[in-house]
């Protein structure tokens, strides 16, 4: 490995060294993902560039309007313990709480998790399940996308290579929204998940579903939005939705890998699905 | 790892081989190949720029036909590459064969590649559909190349 | 490469250096500050066996980059006792908590950080915790009655 440290103190700052070194930089935030691959030899760069030093990236608050903003240089133990975060959704605290183990969750940020974009990380089902969207800056101004288009490919973002993450806001949730998270781990406890579903739901008077957002990891290049099962749900009473969570185990792409066959997998989805949307309707 | 990739191509088949057989031309259609040069008999080097995320990587490698039958529409091609920075190499053997049925050959290639070292810590699942996407690109590529002469 | 001078207290004892930006937290502590106490074992932030603290948060020192120790406070194994050793400690040696001893600091450094955060975690919350701490050789059992044990002890 051979590069320059930079420590940019402001936002503006570290906009300005991608901008400067363009191709040649890489961010650095809690640095789990970038030291393995710098050590590795995998990642090349001149230049990297750390956010730790940007006060204005950090934090876990909720919103005015009842939403909830995080940081994007906030961890993922952050998050865990951050009582707007479990006021807001608890689901969404036992989704950073799952993650790896103590000392990642202590060292990783959420949003260095999102740029990561492993097919198989917890937070970023959960945060689009529940309508996140992430705010990003470059030298050319800002703007902001849905956590579920964010992740393109494995290991791959839609974000140029001069952006920043700098927040995750998520919106104030419709009266009524319950949410979960289940992360299959038939393997080890710190072990990514073979299947996880993280959903959202909510009910209309009379009981059957008004809403639902289905966001499935680690069964596909990115995190999983199965819009098609959704449709197929919206309106009908939870209990009669097997048909539409027949859908699944088509509407996803997994790959054999140590945590599981690809069959297994798709299985898997339908199975932990079909429990998420028990659990929420109960 | 072990991959089939196919398209079919509105070509007769003698013209599909004929366009396969001029490899370095054939060869550009493999999304990321550069500087693709003879090496002797049936002999090439190449270089093939992959990139998976932030990791970029540049293979330089040599590839060479080891078989070939134009009545039967097969060929094999055995490349060997490396990434000399990231310590890391692959070997892949491709067997192609083309068959045709009224005007159109679709072409199909059989992919069996072997990641070594460093490259592999990446995990097989991310270099198989990597590998796998490449593979398609081609097929498609050649099939687009050969209709438009 | 750039090189940074950085500002740290180890153990409580106020630190400097000079280091290179690929320079990992577990090499200077061990190399450049000469506690060796930490150790290095799978170098990919998996078995808890370089877990150090750092502002009272546990982390893999081989996952840190150096160039974050400035403005922190990092402990490690050699800093959790005075003359005395700690009720952790001796609830290790009278519950067979280790045996070779190569997890151990690691081990040491995650049970120190629960402690201080749950003053009488339940056994649920210790194995929960210390999940991350592999060990080859006891079997976890020592080690979970250990920190229970401490528990109780200091609580």
């Amino acid at each position: 490995m051979t590069f320059d440290y930079h420590e940019p103190r402001t936002l503006d700052d570290a906009v300005q060294l991608l901008a400067r070194y363009g191709e040649d930089a890489h961010l650095l935030a809690g640095g789990t993902a970038t030291v393995l691959l710098l050590r590795q030899g995998l990642l090349r760069p001149g230049h990297v560039v750390a956010l730790r030093a940007i006060p204005e990236l950090g934090g876990v608050r909720r919103t005015a309007d009842g939403g909830l903003r995080i940081g994007a240089t906030a961890t993922h133990r952050q998050v865990e313990r951050s009582g707007d975060a479990y006021a807001y959704s608890p689901a969404l605290v036992e989704a950073f709480a799952s993650v790896a183990t103590i000392r990642i969750r202590n060292q990783a940020t959420v949003g260095g998790n999102l740029a990561h974009a492993d097919p198989a990380q917890d937070p970023p089902p959960i945060l689009a399940a529940l309508g996140g969207a992430v705010t990003v800056r470059s030298s050319r101004g800002e703007r902001s996308l849905p956590v579920e288009d964010l992740a393109v490919d494995h290991f791959t973002t839609s974000l140029a290579h001069d952006e920043v993450i700098t927040n995750i806001i998520l919106p104030a949730l419709a009266s009524g929204t319950r949410a979960i998270y289940l992360k299959f781990l038939p393997k080890t406890a710190d072990d990514y998940a073979t299947v996880s579903v993280a959903a959202s739901l909510r009910l209309a008077q009379n009981g059957t579903i008004a809403d639902v957002r289905l966001v499935l990891g680690a069964v596909g290049p990115t995190p999983l939005r199965l819009h098609a099962v959704e449709d197929a749900m919206r309106g009908r009473p939870p209990d009669r939705v097997g048909d539409a969570l027949a859908m699944i185990p088509e509407q996803v792409e997994p790959l054999d890998d140590v945590r599981g066959s690809a069959a297994y997998k798709r299985e898997m989805a339908r199975i932990w699905t079909a429990r998420a949307v028990a659990r929420l309707a109960a | 790892m072990k991959f089939t990739n196919s398209a079919t191509v509105a070509a007769p088949r003698d013209k599909v081989w004929a366009r396969l057989m001029d490899i370095p031309a054939a060869a550009r259609c493999v999304p990321g190949v550069a500087s693709v040069r003879p090496n002797g008999k049936d002999k090439y080097l190449g270089t093939l720029a992959v990139q998976i995320g932030p990791v970029r990587l540049v293979l330089d490698g040599d590839f060479a036909i080891i078989a070939r039958d134009e009545t039967a529409g097969t060929a094999s091609i055995r490349a060997d590459a490396k990434d000399s920075r990231v310590g890391g190499a692959i070997r892949a053997t491709m067997n192609l064969a083309l068959a045709e049925q009224k005007g159109e050959t679709e072409v199909r290639i059989g992919t069996d590649l072997t990641v070594i070292g460093r490259l592999g810590e990446f995990g097989q699942a991310v270099i198989k559909r990597k590998a796998d996407q490449l593979m398609q690109d081609f097929a498609e590529c050649l099939a687009r190349q050969v209709t438009m002469r | 490469m750039s090189t940074h001078r950085i500002h740290f207290t180890l153990n409580g004892a106020r630190r400097e250096a000079e280091v290179p930006a690929d320079r990992l937290l577990i090499d200077l502590v061990r190399d450049d500050c000469g506690a060796t106490g930490t150790k290095l074992g799978c170098a990919v932030g998996v078995c808890g066996a370089c877990s150090v603290l750092m502002d009272g948060a546990v982390v893999s020192a081989c996952l840190v980059p150096a160039v974050f120790a400035d403005g922190t406070s990092i402990t490690t194994v050699e800093g959790l006792a005075d003359d005395a050793l700690t009720p952790l400690q001796d609830a290790f040696i009278r519950e067979g908590g280790f045996q070779c001893g190569i997890c151990t600091p690691g081990q040491l450094i995650a049970a120190t950080a629960l402690l201080r955060e749950h003053e009488r975690p339940e056994p649920a919350e210790i194995r929960t915790w210390m999940m991350g701490n592999l060990c080859r050789c006891t079997g976890y059992y020592g080690i979970e009655r250990a920190i229970d044990r401490a528990a109780r002890t200091t609580a």
